[in-house]
């Protein structure tokens, strides 16, 4: 297994190679998330069970819940995986496609900025909060929406230089959902 | 600005974004942050409510269903189930859209996902039916009609978002989606038989060979029992009986049928850790979307326009409530829908005297219909992709079908009844049912 191993190949053109151990990482910490919880979940029912159900395992349990969710925001990003209303963008070409794929990411930009400035003010506030029994700090959850929030906007900066300098138009326009279903 | 401009502002800008192509997550949060520009709302706590939205118990059920339809379909599993199938319904005219059909059921007991069900039809029976000279608009058609009962017969992850969103028994959404899935099946199976087309005549297979079938179904087909069995006996929630059912597969399934895919188990998980991402990331911005909308009172104003209309009359509510989301599925996915109207529904249910399991299941039943509806059809245009065939020759295929969807609505809607025959006799509590004082049965509201 190497650092490409979970990388995609699509959208190629708008991708830096050296973001590729990055993909890489973030998806395998999606993997390491779902078969984080899987366990904890199967160790809350088996102890449970058991007649010694340890609490504190649930607050393990939604916080590989939450950190998935929010790195594979991140990563969906960069795969351009998330579900769309229409995908009319992938139609068109020139000046006009430019236009649209260029404000597009601003409008995701500017919502992941929103994310890292007041993610991070939430992570302060939440250094004072604390989650029953096991007294885990909130902050060590919300962490994840700034983290998410900062890793949106590198591979937003990312596709809006590579798509201006080489186009948005790519191979993969009359393939959109190879990359989620198979 | 009044509530409602703002109200109006922010719909209107997700919309406007969503139809420029920005990704629907980002388009809800992008209403929601501008609305909140216009309001004392700090964006402070609408960023935060992303949080809270996916910081759910219940909602972990999403990710379990969607690893198991992918453990499912990587380790090629359901190919002993399509043989299955063959064997009950190959013989019968149009054999192979009955096959279709009939996995679909079985594979609508083990995953809650419609895509998966697509991607595993598309891959082993559509080109069976293009080599038997199926009309691949029509074998697309099939495919998507035939993959919504995964989000209806049980396990269905618009059963658990809509139970954890509107605080209606899960397992109970369960059952009761049971009915719908099974008049939808029927219902395609009667369509096939009479109007698709007559395919390849073959033997009826002997006792023998749908016993082997059985025989080698019979450790796939435990899974609906292991989940359904576990919530009804109150073992497992429907979160943990997501995560038995993974267990099962990786720890029985695989070793014992796939052995081969047992070093490929890693990229399953890496996978469906992305996969199960994308509709929580929905689930999020949805939830700061629809905590604005509560907040600038949009379900006292959207229940007062429906009063107008409707008065205090149940019925009419939920076929006005029916009409509407039959909009919004063809515009938008069901997961963020169900929580942005969540509000909405609520109000409504306290305004019609509904029972919030009914509307529960008649949702999800209009919602369905939207996956094959354009220009939003997810499950539709996935079909068309896969089978080869342009988007809008599979849509015409599919407009004749729609009469089925139409007549399981109205039988959701017309039949309470019968759809909520099911939790009533196994999860009483599920339908307003509480324990009679005397210790003996349960006493239901009428």
């Amino acid at each position: 297994m190497d650092f490409k191993t979970f990388v995609i190949d699509r959208h190629r053109h708008l991708k830096w190679a050296a973001l590729d151990p990055l993909e890489n990482t973030l998806m395998v910490l999606c993997g390491i998330s779902i078969a984080g919880f899987t366990f904890s979940v199967f160790l809350d029912v088996v102890t449970r069970e058991l007649g010694g159900a340890i609490l504190w395992l649930q607050l393990v349990t939604t916080g590989f819940f939450a950190w998935g969710v929010f790195i594979g925001m991140a990563v969906a990003t960069r795969r351009i995986d998330h579900l769309n209303l229409v995908e009319i963008t992938k139609q068109m070409s020139g000046g006009k496609r430019t236009f649209m794929e260029v404000f597009n990411r601003l409008v995701i930009l500017a919502v992941a900025l929103a994310m890292v400035v007041f993610g991070v003010q939430n992570f302060m506030n939440d250094l004072g909060s604390f989650r029953a029994p096991s007294l885990i700090p909130l902050a060590t959850y919300t962490a994840s929406v700034p983290i998410s929030g900062a890793l949106i906007v590198l591979f937003c900066v990312e596709q809006l230089i590579n798509g201006w300098n080489r186009g948005f138009e790519g191979p993969e326009d009359r393939d959109d959902f190879a990359g989620i279903v198979t | 600005m009044s509530n409602g401009a703002i109200l109006l502002l922010m719909t209107a800008l997700f919309l406007f974004f969503g139809y420029m192509g920005v990704p629907v997550a980002f388009a809800l949060m992008a209403g929601v942050l501008t609305a909140c520009a216009l309001t004392p709302i700090s964006m402070q706590s609408m960023i935060g409510q992303m949080f809270h939205g996916i910081d759910s118990e219940i909602l972990l059920a999403v990710p379990f269903f969607l690893l198991v339809g992918e453990l499912m379909t990587s380790a090629n599993v359901t190919n002993r189930m399509i043989r299955l199938a063959q064997t009950m319904v190959g013989h019968m005219r149009g054999g192979l859209a009955q096959v279709v059909t009939l996995f679909s059921m079985f594979f609508a007991g083990i995953s809650g996902s419609s895509t998966a069900d697509v991607a595993v039809l598309s891959r082993t029976v559509a080109p069976e039916m293009t080599k038997e000279g199926y009309d691949r608009a029509f074998t697309a058609a099939l495919i998507a009609c035939a993959s919504t009962m995964a989000n209806l017969i049980p396990p269905s992850i618009m059963a658990v978002v809509y139970g954890a969103t509107g605080n209606v028994s899960i397992g109970g959404l369960f059952l009761a989606g049971i009915a719908p899935g099974v008049v939808v099946g029927i219902g395609l199976m009667i369509y096939s038989h009479f109007f698709g087309p007559i395919g390849v005549k073959k033997a009826r297979a002997s006792l023998c060979d749908f016993a082997d079938a059985a025989r080698a179904s019979a450790l796939p087909l435990m899974i609906p029992l292991i989940i359904m069995g576990g919530i009804l006996t109150g073992w497992f929630t429907p979160t943990e009986a997501g995560m038995v059912a993974c267990v099962y597969i990786i720890a029985v399934l695989v070793p014992l049928l796939s052995r081969s895919h047992i070093p490929k188990l890693p990229r399953d998980f890496v996978y469906t850790g992305l996969l199960y991402s994308i509709p929580l990331a929905l689930v999020a911005a949805a939830s700061a979307f629809g905590w604005m909308l509560a907040y600038l009172r949009g379900p006292d104003i959207v229940s007062g326009w429906i009063e107008i209309i409707a008065g205090h009359d149940g019925r009419i509510i939920m076929l006005l409530l029916v009409l509407l989301f039959i909009v919004i599925g063809d515009f938008m996915d069901a997961v963020p829908a169900i929580i942005i109207f969540m509000p909405i529904v609520i109000k409504l249910n306290e305004l019609g005297n509904i029972k919030p399991l009914h509307m529960g299941v008649v949702l999800i039943t209009t919602l369905v219909f939207g996956l094959i509806t354009p220009p939003y059809g997810l499950s539709l245009l996935v079909a068309s992709k896969f089978v080869g065939v342009a988007f809008s020759r599979a849509m015409w295929a599919s407009l004749p079908i729609y009469v089925v969807f139409f007549v399981a609505i109205g039988f959701t809607v017309l039949f309470p009844d019968v759809v909520l025959y099911l939790p009533k006799l196994f999860l009483p509590e599920s339908v307003g049912c509480f324990k009679s004082p005397t210790g003996a049965g349960y006493i239901c509201p009428p």
